[in-house]
């Protein structure tokens, strides 16, 4: 290496003593054009090691790379980025879809309740999400987790999602967790480009489009409410749903960041949410939490009712209940 | 340096146009310079490259296919790209924070080892940005999280105050070193008017991205093993670890390859810092111990399963015992006398402390985040060929940057010091 | 939804030995339910409730409760000309039987009903079982009631799971949630309580996500 300084320091006295252009004192010597060819040489490899990415352009349009935040797009603009995704769908998934947007319903704020004397564990709820929101079929994705719990404890530590025998277990009682909706989601805050955020009626949505998958919101939700899609989804055609909605559960888009969104583009237009129409306990409850005679609102009147990691003050609007 | 004359402040008019006009020129000298070298220089940089060729190819496939060809879950949805990040924004505090001694003791004899401090602290801030990038799910968007045409969720959001203060501090560090070794370029006395106020902020600011980054992930109430307000003090006493045992590392490295060596005294100062953060650092884990295995219930699940391991799964557990035997032995060598005139004595702490805080601070803060999952679900992790290749590619292209920036001042610097003496 | 139907028809086995059909009864507005004597009053309660203020004046769509179709039928293994089952009423028998009020359970019945399966509490079988007239059933006062109106018959007891069935806390729906944009229906207690052994039944999950830790993690790509 002392060769290397010699060298080095051969050059400098002149270059230093000189505050003018140096790059006219430099000699064009036969190192400056090896350097060249090394440079164009590396510059090559670096083509050729990024060479998987040349395929993104076929994927992501120019429209799709530009498409602003979901909260800036006119009604124009929405129509044309609905239309690009419904065609988009058809080329990638041979479905024939219609994308909505229904807004909140004015005046109302959703909440959901479980009653856990009736939840034995069957896991309609999420073989009728898994079907409804069209997730990735290779890993059988849905939004809400089974727990089994052991009876004398709220400990999850006793819990576990991965039972496979006849329930309900009579030692056991049954605990689905899904997005709780939190009025104080710690998944909001902690989203760096607002991609994620509570609409009006509580529902806390995603803009697929507009994550850039960095997770932090995912490391935030206490209630392991979020999924990313690690690769793009796989449907079969004939078990996409057509009824989509763009906040809810329109095919998303690999490399983002997902969530429950009860079922917005169904209970935004009054229906019940999938989980619940599945549920054969009868166990899940939903309505609206302002108007005073919903079921919702009785259940919360009259029953024990708690929810889940209150002590960090997400204030879930996901209520779980005993009967008697 | 700092005691220069106010002389060279005033300058006319033209002498500034000159400054302006040469500064491509310096700029084009330096990219000559940073690859001029022996035919061991080339095989370096060679060798670098192609890490970061591999790293990078890794990375294309990986944007390709989704990210599933890591090994993250929805369960541990970080893993060893944020750990990576995590030691890095480390290691660019600690590299700027030597500053403070040579500044507020007016250490002149610090002012060699500084610059290559800031020039740590601009390769580990580079370094930091790219695992950053590569957990991106959709790189490609990007652009959103820039000021002005993106939607940034500020002030709220941990993370944008992380992407913030990192570029500045880059921003800050580029500037000192770029002017520092400009003037050095020119023969001229750097003016303090023109960089010590930027270090004084660099040395503020350096606290700061280590403190947002420990608030990341201490501020997630979610996450007990997290939410420990001893988070970014720990961040900060590792800091004062990493940070100069890097220095040392490099300096020793510089004194081998290029014979640019500082006085003794700077490493003493250094050992000196390293003696008593890594102190502090482990009266801090003993604390932390203390409260997560003496009260238990959940805070305690994810340090039970990282220093024991739990329900039938260890797969932290050799990693976190590596990180504590590496960091105490590494203690135990640093305040042993020989560590101040022993060269391998301190190199070996030097590397073992390196070592054990990148595990300590990586794989054994970040994954044990996860587990259990918030649902008390184990899901283990350890990362994927392809994630080792792109963090390989990462510390290969930083270590390439440190490289050029090293070459620089050790040129500029010995080159000045030969005009003198002409 | 495989397994809802297959409980479903697993209860229908049991209620009528196969002969007593369910009647999803549809309603697309309030006249046509008011025939049921469940008549969830939900509907009326959203009248003066104050939420959305203009919607909830609007039109207000039925709850409609799916109802058993009538007296049960029992197959005699014999086929008419036509190749249908042929059925008899329960009073086919019982109107030649004496009626045994000690009857709690199949072990004491001697002739047909031995094999069935009983679990109930402690009430006999004539506690529900109308021995005035077979073909429907009676409450605890005696009154006569039909078998399509048997959530009277089961409210007696029940009370609590009746009061939460009333306030969509029990029994579960389909439909809209806001009666506002549309009907909903419900559940009958017999769509999933088995009245011989009411106790929910147990069952088989059929679907887990398959979450990437459960396969082998990727270390080679
Ligand atoms: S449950 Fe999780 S994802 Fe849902 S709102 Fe709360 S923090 Fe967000
Ligand atoms: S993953 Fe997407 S939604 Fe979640 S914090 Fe990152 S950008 Fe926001």
């Amino acid at each position: 290496m002392t060769d290397d300084d010699k060298s080095g320091s051969e050059h400098q006295p002149g270059e230093l003593s000189g505050p003018h252009l140096p790059i006219l004192n430099q000699p064009s010597t036969r190192r400056t054009a090896l350097k060249a060819v090394g440079a164009a040489l590396g510059l090559a490899a670096f083509g050729r090691a990024v060479s998987p990415l040349w395929s993104i352009p076929e994927n992501v349009s120019v429209d799709e790379f530009l498409q602003q935040h979901y909260k800036e797009l006119s009604e124009a603009d929405k129509k044309k980025v609905f239309e690009r995704l419904e065609a988009e769908t058809k080329e990638n998934y041979g479905a024939n879809v219609t994308i909505s947007d229904p807004q909140p319903i004015p005046g109302v704020r959703f909440g959901y309740a479980i009653n856990l004397s009736k939840c034995n564990g069957n896991g309609a709820c999420m073989e009728a999400c898994n079907k409804e929101n069209n997730h990735h079929r290779g890993v059988d994705q849905s939004y809400i987790r089974v727990l089994e719990m052991s009876k004398g404890s709220l400990d999850m530590e006793h819990g576990t999602t991965t039972f496979d025998h006849t329930v309900p277990q009579d030692d056991k009682f049954y605990m689905p967790v899904q997005c709780q909706q939190c009025e104080n989601p710690p998944c909001v805050s902690a989203c760096p480009v607002e991609a994620t955020w509570q609409e009006d009626d509580g529902i806390v949505v995603v803009d697929y489009n507009w994550c850039i998958g960095c997770r932090y919101c995912e490391a935030a939700c206490p209630y392991h409410a979020r999924r990313f899609n690690w690769e793009q989804p796989e449907i079969p055609a004939e078990e996409v749903n057509p009824d989509q909605g763009y906040l809810s559960n329109r095919i998303r888009p690999q490399g983002t960041m997902e969530k429950c969104h009860f079922c917005l583009h169904r209970t935004r237009e009054g229906r019940a949410p999938a989980c619940l129409e599945a549920c054969p306990t009868g166990a899940r409850v939903f309505g609206d939490l302002n108007d005073p005679d919903s079921d919702i609102n009785w259940i919360l009147k009259n029953k024990r009712v708690f929810v889940l990691k209150e002590e960090l003050g997400t204030k879930p609007n996901f209520f779980y209940f005993f009967d008697s | 340096m700092s005691m220069s004359s106010t002389t060279d402040s005033i300058q006319s008019p033209v002498e500034s146009a000159d400054l302006i006009r040469s500064y491509p020129g310096f700029l084009w000298w330096g990219l000559g310079e940073a690859t001029n070298g022996g035919l061991r220089f080339y095989v370096w940089m060679f060798a670098l490259t192609a890490i970061s060729l591999v790293g990078a190819n890794a990375w294309a496939h990986q944007v390709a296919e989704g990210m599933i060809v890591t090994n993250m879950t929805d369960h541990v949805s970080w893993g060893l790209y944020i750990a990576n990040f995590t030691f890095c924004v480390g290691l660019a505090a600690g590299g700027v924070m030597m500053v403070i001694p040579a500044y507020l003791y007016d250490d002149e004899e610090m002012h060699k080892v500084v610059i290559v401090g800031e020039a740590v602290a601009i390769a580990a801030i580079v370094m930091s940005t790219l695992s950053v990038v590569v957990d991106l799910g959709r790189p490609d968007r990007f652009w959103h999280l820039v000021p002005g045409i993106g939607r940034v969720n500020w002030p709220v959001s941990m993370l944008t105050w992380d992407v913030i203060v990192l570029n500045g501090y880059l921003l800050i560090n580029l500037h000192i070193v770029g002017y520092l070794l400009y003037m050095r370029y020119l023969g001229r006395k750097p003016n303090p008017n023109w960089y010590v106020p930027f270090v004084f902020l660099s040395i503020a600011w350096a606290i700061s991205i280590h403190t947002v980054t420990a608030f990341l992930y201490c501020g997630l109430g979610g996450r007990p093993f997290w939410n420990t307000a001893l988070l970014a003090p720990r961040f900060l006493a590792s800091a004062f670890v990493s940070g100069p045992a890097f220095i040392i590392l490099v300096m020793r490295i510089l004194r081998i390859t290029t014979g640019y060596t500082a006085a003794p005294g700077p490493a003493r100062t250094l050992i000196q810092i390293i003696r008593v953060a890594m102190t502090i650092n482990l009266v801090m884990l003993a604390s932390e111990f203390f409260t997560l295995f003496y009260t238990g219930g959940a805070h305690g699940a994810s340090a039970q399963y990282l220093f024991f391991g739990s329900h039938g799964h260890y797969g932290l557990v050799p990693w976190i015992w590596t990180a504590i035997t590496f960091n105490i032995v590494g203690a135990i060598l640093f305040f042993m006398p020989s560590a101040l005139d022993r060269g391998s004595v301190r190199i070996t702490a030097c590397v073992l402390c390196i070592v054990g805080i990148w595990i300590e601070k990586g794989m054994g803060l970040i994954v044990p985040g996860f587990i259990p999952s918030t649902l008390h679900e184990i899901v283990e992790y350890s990362p994927s060929l392809v994630e080792w290749k792109v963090t390989a590619g990462i510390w290969a292209f930083g270590i390439l940057m440190l490289t050029v920036l090293l070459k620089l001042i050790v040129t500029v610097f010995t080159g000045e010091q030969g005009t003198a003496e002409a | 939804m495989r397994q809802r139907l297959l409980v479903t028809g697993l209860l229908c086995a049991a209620i009528g030995g196969g002969s007593m059909a369910m009647t999803r009864i549809v309603a697309d507005n309030a006249a046509s339910v008011s025939d049921s004597t469940m008549e969830h009053s939900a509907g009326h309660d959203r009248e003066s409730a104050t939420r959305p203020e203009s919607e909830r004046r609007a039109t207000t769509f039925a709850v409609s409760i799916r109802k058993p179709s009538g007296p049960p039928r029992i197959a005699t293994g014999v086929h008419d000309l036509h190749g249908n089952a042929v059925t008899v009423a329960c009073s086919q028998c019982h109107t030649v039987r004496q009626p045994n009020h000690q009857n709690k359970a199949a072990g004491d019945l001697d002739e047909f009903h031995g094999g069935m399966a009983f679990s109930h509490g402690t009430v006999s079988c004539l506690s529900c079982h109308n021995d005035q007239d077979y073909d429907s059933l009676k409450l605890a006062d005696g009154t006569r009631i039909e078998f399509s109106d048997v959530m009277t018959l089961c409210a007696q007891c029940h009370g609590p799971q009746m009061t939460a069935y009333q306030h969509g806390a029990h029994g579960g729906l389909t439909g809209y949630w806001d009666l506002s944009r549309g009907p909903q229906v419900k559940n009958n207690c017999v769509d999933c309580h088995a009245p011989h052994t009411p106790q929910f039944p147990r069952m088989q999950p059929t679907f887990k996500p398959r979450d990437r830790f459960l396969d082998k993690p990727r270390t080679e790509h």
